[in-house]
């Protein structure tokens, strides 16, 4: 298999930029080119200006600023040589055949042997594009198809020919896995493969019968939305998100490539509204507005549009009875006698049903069609496990009853679910109506299944732990949002025992979206306005002692996160061993936000790591002033290689590409250190005292005079700055640990004493943004 | 018949005293209400209740008013009452003086609604919906609505109604049938049955403004879809006098346990010429606003009856001779003790004095954060004095009427048969004082809306603004010299108080059937934490008066109350506070059929 060591992207748009900087975030060197440009002496113009906007860009398409320097810009004209020594090239052009042939022609010669060629083209078929060139180019060519923005999206559809050599597949199948960290699903060569298919018929569905039933687009998106699973943005808010502009096209590629009896025809009718709006240059929210809009000369009014006056009107709140009046049964939804329910039929039965029938031509696993509309359009379930849902009959008999047409899969389920779990493994119908057990790819290990098979070894309302062989345990969050409360200490210490006397090490992991987003803030924020002091110095001292012992414990404790970990839940972080990041990891000690300051022990570990892996100048005050940078402006590393930037993580812990690949690599880690264990030696600290705190508290009120500090900054960073310069201390005075965590206990009690504090933390639990107070 | 005396002495303590009155003329809008100003109101205040009011009590109860093919007439004394009641201009006290009215504060209004019903309820009943119908009118009405309708609602030429209750909906107003159709210049047609309607046609005024819920034809289901209209009796003519009898009629006046000279009426609109009152399908929105001062107004309704009832039973036991004192003849002279010598009437009198004298406190402290609420200068503070009310409204409400109740039966019993029976009007108390605990929202009701709405609401913050205060003054006064034996059993109960309010916010997040099992006792351990924190206070306040400044032995007789509650009534709140720590698992597990 050809070790894929350094790629070339053709086509510094969009997507081949993105893919680009996607190949560096895996710190593999990639050659980025496009044309020349049309005017200006900077021939390498377009790919420069592609990686400069990328820089700026947020999302960022990088993970962190030394990704960039990784790739080579270049233009097809002067620098095609450097694709000699590539191993896979991603032809990312302009849609169209004649241009693709002609540079695969130029590549052809150029490229060294076994190296894999590949188009992220959306629309045309494989056959097409290697059609005329020779056998071995065929052998070496594939598609491959990412989703926007590649760094983001998960999902990559690869598409091979008849020819295409195996190796060639499978050496870039590995590498998307684990290197990029994408799940590849392997489709058939069809028209818009398997998540684009599916998704231009869903859309085209939901705006066509949302015209037809005279609906609000917030009523459409509220029921096309969550009760579905399907992101909240829903069907306008998505077309806004991905440009108006781009409907047509799609529309129009899809309608010309599909067979002449796809159902999609009957969908794809011209909606003069859209068209209008596009003309007019509402192309959603990287134009004038969309569906919906913010009319800055309404004072910031959200307004949406009407489908049926074609005119702007303020936003407002879709009432559906419909979704309340059905629980959380789908079924129900689909049934309410309603223009809602009926909405919700109209649009999720032609769309499951058109999946259904797909089954067999885009791919024979189904699975895999659930898992490309899971990543490829971020639904929580597929329309397969969404059919299971409403069950395999009811849906045949609803379709039947509708004089729709019944897909063969559903007539071969006869009833029968398309999932199902047998003795802990899960498993899914084949093409055969036989069940097949679904197989997880190797060094793949998923709490997810670990969990259908066994007990959990400890668990309260909190948390759980379960035993992932090996003699490693796993900590897992299960509170709501993951956020961590007195019981989540509670079983810390009781796992603690356990392993102590049982196992060899600890993992603390979870498959929520996000690790854990800190503290339970509601409960605190109530317990600060039922005056119930005791009980919060009871969790921030808690919370410190259980991170002690997490840290002192006899056996290694790695971390593994994954989205979101902050505030409590980055501090938890910093009490490991060990850290095993999957790359999409975001952290930072965010407590000011809310009007707090650390009090997990994260002021004390920033301290630390600055003033021991921070090469930085001598003296106690460079490493405060530095802790102090990042904690007082709620800093958040925007991936887990930025983590390493800021000291959120030490440079010796791991990056995991591959989300389903966290869970092995932090056990793997655990082993490791639990060779020859030795809990760390305690630090100590010479801290500057008040003539830093005055430092500090200078740079604060040069802050608050430009205007970039509020007044309860003010108080809020003066307890931040007298935790971090160590209170009433000297440099030549040594602090314990317990004397800087008793800081930053004192100080934190201050605070939630304090009106601007609940301020803070109710704003953010009511609205999910800060108060600026 | 026993007389009724305004508790001035006492009033004035809790206005001037505990809850700070001087400090109301520094609110913007109240500058004229200094104690010069307020002290001689109050006098006057009571005259008219001691003097007028109260003599028309038990009469107009053995009277009650008389329904006679669509008009009613209320009992003998009533009207020239009324006339005499307005010209002194006491309907417009309490109203914006931009409309007429004389916009005294709230925190000494609410010392005259209490005189009002100690001296009689059922009267009060008719100024109390009327300005019940003006605040809604004032907050939410249309200027040309107000223009024609508030001045002779202030002046009390004309009144109002509330008309929400229908055959088949009283809490749940989701439920409502009543039906406004657009005429097409502005005015709806109003139909539909409204009953339970407090004032709905009576003899007192020259006319009667209706403020009825319905709905529109396009309304969406629920409680979202109900709007509010103002139907008068007669259409006002151009020159403001009453024109053309509107579709309203009174098909009948309900038989009641109580309150019998208030009108209590069905009201049939057919097709009544009406005016939207506000936004199309918001009326529930002005019925919210009026809520909080509707609310404590009824709470004061409970505390008033029960002054009077206590007034009733003090002067009775200090009469009645009958026994002699367990520890020995105390009045040999005479051929019995008097009542008070024994110490279970004494326990009965001092359980009503103790309550008595903290609801006025509370009542007190209630209408000055309203007040605040409206007046304060700086929004932080008028939002704070907000958060206090969304708290404080149900428990005032729901703790001020079931200690009406409680204390009325006390009264009672003081009086044994003679009690009894309706000569000395102690029953009539009792009956009057029933209704407030069920309408204006029943006490059930206040309770689910303290657990249930006002707990949650972003993340407790209404509670802080009852919580700080409390745990502050703990803080403060704990090791106060003298105040150790007041300020112990307050902490001891708002630690419980604290430690319930936890465990009802987190089952009842879970389970919401929890929240509602606890609602009520925890309502009363509330009620009896803010109690004992006023109790605190006035003993603190009372304490340092004891030896040089106290020759009516006021401040004595405070500490002495003070004493007493925390030792003999206090305890109550531990057996509430089991109550709710012990969930609703058992009464919600019982079998339907069971029952």
């Amino acid at each position: 298999m050809t070790d894929i060591r350094k790629v070339a992207v053709i086509g510094a748009g969009v997507m081949g930029a993105g893919i680009a900087a996607h190949v560096a975030n895996a710190g593999v060197p990639v050659v980025l080119l496009d044309i020349l440009p049309k005017e200006g002496d900077n021939r390498n113009a377009i790919a420069e200006g592609a990686i400069e906007r990328m820089l700026k860009a947020d999302p960022a398409p990088f993970m962190n600023r030394a990704a960039a320097k990784l790739v080579t810009p270049g233009n097809t004209e002067d620098h095609l040589d450097l694709l000699k020594d590539c191993d896979w090239i991603v032809e990312a052009v302009i849609e169209r055949l004649d241009i693709k042939q002609a540079l695969y022609q130029k590549i052809d010669k150029l490229r060294k042997k076994g190296s894999v060629v590949s188009s992220n083209t959306s629309t045309i078929p494989l056959a097409d594009l290697t059609r005329g060139l020779g056998e071995g180019f065929a052998r070496d060519f594939l598609i491959t198809h990412f989703f926007n923005p590649p760094r983001y999206m998960r999902l990559l559809e690869i598409v091979q020919g008849d020819k295409t050599a195996p190796a060639a597949v499978d050496a870039i199948a590995a590498f998307a896995d684990h290197k990029l960290g994408k799940s590849v699903v392997m489709c058939k060569d069809s028209p818009g493969f398997i998540a684009n298919r599916l998704g231009v018929f869903w859309l085209q569905a939901a705006v066509v019968e949302a015209f037809a039933a005279g609906l609000d687009v917030e009523e459409a998106d509220a029921i096309i939305g969550r009760p579905m699973g399907i992101p909240k943005t829903g069907v306008f808010g998505l077309l806004d998100l991905v440009g108006l502009d781009l409907m047509p096209h799609v529309n129009a590629s899809m309608a010309a490539s599909l067979p002449k009896d796809d159902p999609f025809h009957a969908l794809n009718k011209p909606l003069p509204l859209i068209e209008r709006l596009i003309r007019d240059g509402y192309t959603g929210r990287k134009g004038k507005g969309g569906f919906y809009r913010l009319n800055r000369e309404m004072g910031k009014r959200k307004e949406a549009l009407d489908l049926v006056s074609g005119q702007y009107r303020a936003q407002r709140k879709a009432e559906v009875d419909a979704i309340a009046d059905s629980g959380r049964s789908l079924a129900r939804l689909l049934s309410h006698d309603s223009k809602h329910g009926r909405y919700a039929w109209q649009v999720m039965g032609p769309t499951l049903a058109y999946a259904a029938a797909r089954a067999g031509e885009v791919t024979d696993n189904i699975a895999d069609i659930d898992e490309a509309m899971r990543l490829g359009y971020n639904w929580k379930f597929g329309p397969f496990e969404l059919i299971d849902q409403l069950g395999s009959q009811w849906f045949a008999d609803r379709l039947a009853r509708e004089g729709m047409a019944v897909p063969a899969i559903l007539k071969l389920a006869a009833g029968r679910p398309f999932y199902r779990i047998d003795k802990g493994e899960r498993q899914v119908m084949g093409l055969d109506g036989n069940y097949h057990t679904i197989r997880r790819p190797d060094g793949v290990l998923m709490l997810e299944d670990i969990k259908r098979r066994s007990e959990p070894l400890l668990k309260n309302g909190s948390a759980a732990v379960w035993d992932i062989g090996d003699g490693v345990v796993c900590f897992e969050f299960t509170s709501k949002m993951n956020s961590l409360d007195s019981d989540t200490m509670a079983l810390f210490m009781k796992a603690i025992a356990l392993v102590k006397k049982s196992y060899k090490a600890m993992v603390v992991y979870n498959e929520g979206n996000h690790f854990s987003a800190g503290a339970n803030l509601g409960l605190a924020a109530f317990a600060a306005n039922i005056a119930a002091w005791g009980e919060i110095e009871n969790l921030v001292g808690g919370g410190q002692s259980t991170y002690m012992a997490l840290r002192y414990a006899p056996f290694p404790v790695v971390s593994a996160p994954s989205g979101m970990a902050l505030g409590g839940g980055c501090e938890i972080l910093l009490a490991s061993d060990a850290v095993q990041a999957h790359a999409e990891t975001y952290t930072g000690l965010v407590e000011v936000g809310v009007g707090l300051i650390p009090g997990w022990g994260g002021c004390k570990e920033m301290l630390h790591r600055w003033a021991t892996l921070g090469n930085l100048p001598k003296g106690p005050m460079p490493a405060v002033a530095k802790a102090f940078e990042i904690i007082s402006v709620a800093t958040v590393a925007k991936s887990a290689a930025e983590a390493k930037d800021y000291l959120f993580m030490r440079p010796s812990d791991g990056i995991t590409m591959n989300r389903y690949r966290l869970l092995a690599d932090a056990k793997a880690k655990a082993l490791d250190l639990a060779r020859d264990y030795k809990p760390p030696e305690p630090p100590t600290f010479n801290l500057p005292g008040p003539s830093g705190r005055v430092a500090l508290d200078m740079a604060v009120q040069g802050f608050h005079r430009q205007g970039k500090a509020t007044d309860y900054d003010l108080v809020v960073l003066g307890e931040l700055a007298e935790v971090l310069s160590g209170g009433d201390t000297d440099v030549l005075t040594t602090m314990t640990e317990a004397d800087v965590l008793e800081l930053e206990r004192t100080r934190f009690m201050n605070l939630v004493h304090n009106e601007g504090s609940l301020d803070r933390i109710t704003h953010m639990l009511e609205t999910g943004k800060p108060l600026r107070n | 018949m026993a007389n009724y005396k305004a508790p001035l002495r006492d009033m004035r303590f809790a206005l001037y005293e505990l809850n700070a009155g001087d400090e109301l003329a520094t609110l913007p809008g109240y500058e004229d209400f200094t104690r010069d100003l307020i002290d001689p109101v109050l006098d006057e205040a009571a005259k008219i209740c001691e003097e007028v009011l109260h003599p028309l009590n038990r009469s107009g109860d053995e009277e009650g008013c008389h329904w006679d093919n669509g008009v009613v007439r209320t009992p003998k004394g009533f009207k020239d009452a009324y006339t005499l009641f307005r010209e002194g201009g006491w309907t417009s006290i309490a109203c914006d003086p931009a409309y007429g009215g004389q916009g005294m504060p709230k925190a000494v209004n609410v010392l005259m609604e209490e005189m009002i019903c100690s001296a009689n309820l059922s009267f009060g009943m008719y100024p109390g919906l009327s300005h019940g119908a003006y605040v809604a009118l004032h907050g939410y009405g249309s200027d040309a609505l107000k223009a024609a309708y508030l001045p002779k609602m202030v002046d009390g030429t004309w009144s109002g109604t509330m008309c929400l209750t229908e055959p088949h909906c009283g809490t749940d107003l989701g439920l409502l049938r009543s039906k406004a159709v657009p005429n097409g210049d502005g005015s709806y047609k109003i139909s539909g049955t409204k009953i339970f309607i407090s004032a709905g046609e009576h003899d007192l005024t020259e006319n009667i403004i209706h403020l009825v819920l319905a709905k529109l034809p396009d309304a969406p289901k629920g409680v979202k879809g109900i709007s509010l209209f103002l139907v008068p009796k007669f259409l006002p003519r151009d020159d403001g006098t009453p024109g053309e009898r509107n579709g309203v009629t009174c098909a009948s006046i309900e038989h009641k346990m109580g309150i019998k000279a208030s009108a209590t009426c069905v009201l049939n609109f057919d097709e009544a010429r009406g005016w939207l009152v506000g936004e199309p399908h918001k009326g529930m929105r002005a019925m919210f606003a009026m809520m909080n001062t509707e609310r404590l107004s009824v709470g004061v309704q409970g505390l008033g009856l029960a002054e009077a009832s206590y007034q009733g039973a003090v002067a009775y036991a200090r009469e009645r001779l009958q026994g002699r004192s367990l520890s020995g003849t105390k009045y040999p002279d005479k051929p019995a003790d008097p009542l008070l010598v024994h110490p279970d009437i004494r326990r009965m009198l001092l359980t009503q004095r103790a309550l008595v004298e903290g609801s006025r406190a509370l009542s007190v402290w209630a209408a000055t954060a309203l007040d605040r609420s409206k007046h304060h200068p700086d929004a932080r503070e008028r939002e704070r004095a907000e958060d206090f009310i969304a708290v404080i409204t149900p428990v005032v409400k729901a703790l001020l009427t079931d200690f009406g109740f409680d204390v009325t039966n006390l009264g009672v019993q003081v009086f044994g048969g003679h009690g009894y029976i309706r000569e000395h009007g102690m029953e009539q108390y009792v009956r009057d004082a029933r209704i407030a605990q069920i309408y204006e929202g029943t006490n059930g009701i206040q309770a689910l809306d303290l657990v249930g709405r006002k707990m949650p609401a972003h993340a407790g913050r209404y509670l802080r603004q009852l919580f700080h205060p409390i745990s502050a003054y703990i803080e403060k006064t704990i090791d106060k010299d003298g105040m150790t034996e007041f300020v112990e059993p307050l902490a001891k109960v708002f630690g419980r108080l604290q430690q319930a309010t936890a465990q009802v916010a987190r089952t009842g997040m879970a389970r919401p059937d929890e929240a509602g099992a606890a609602a009520t006792d925890y309502l009363r351990l509330m009620g009896f934490t803010v109690l004992a924190y006023l109790w605190a206070r006035m003993a603190e306040v009372s304490l340092p008066r004891l030896e040089k400044d106290d020759p009516d032995g006021f401040y004595k007789a405070k500490v002495m109350t003070a004493r007493f509650f925390m030792e003999r009534l206090l305890p109550q709140a531990t057996a509430h506070f089991q109550a709710v720590m012990a969930g609703g698992k058992t009464m919600m597990a019982f079998e339907d059929a069971a029952f």
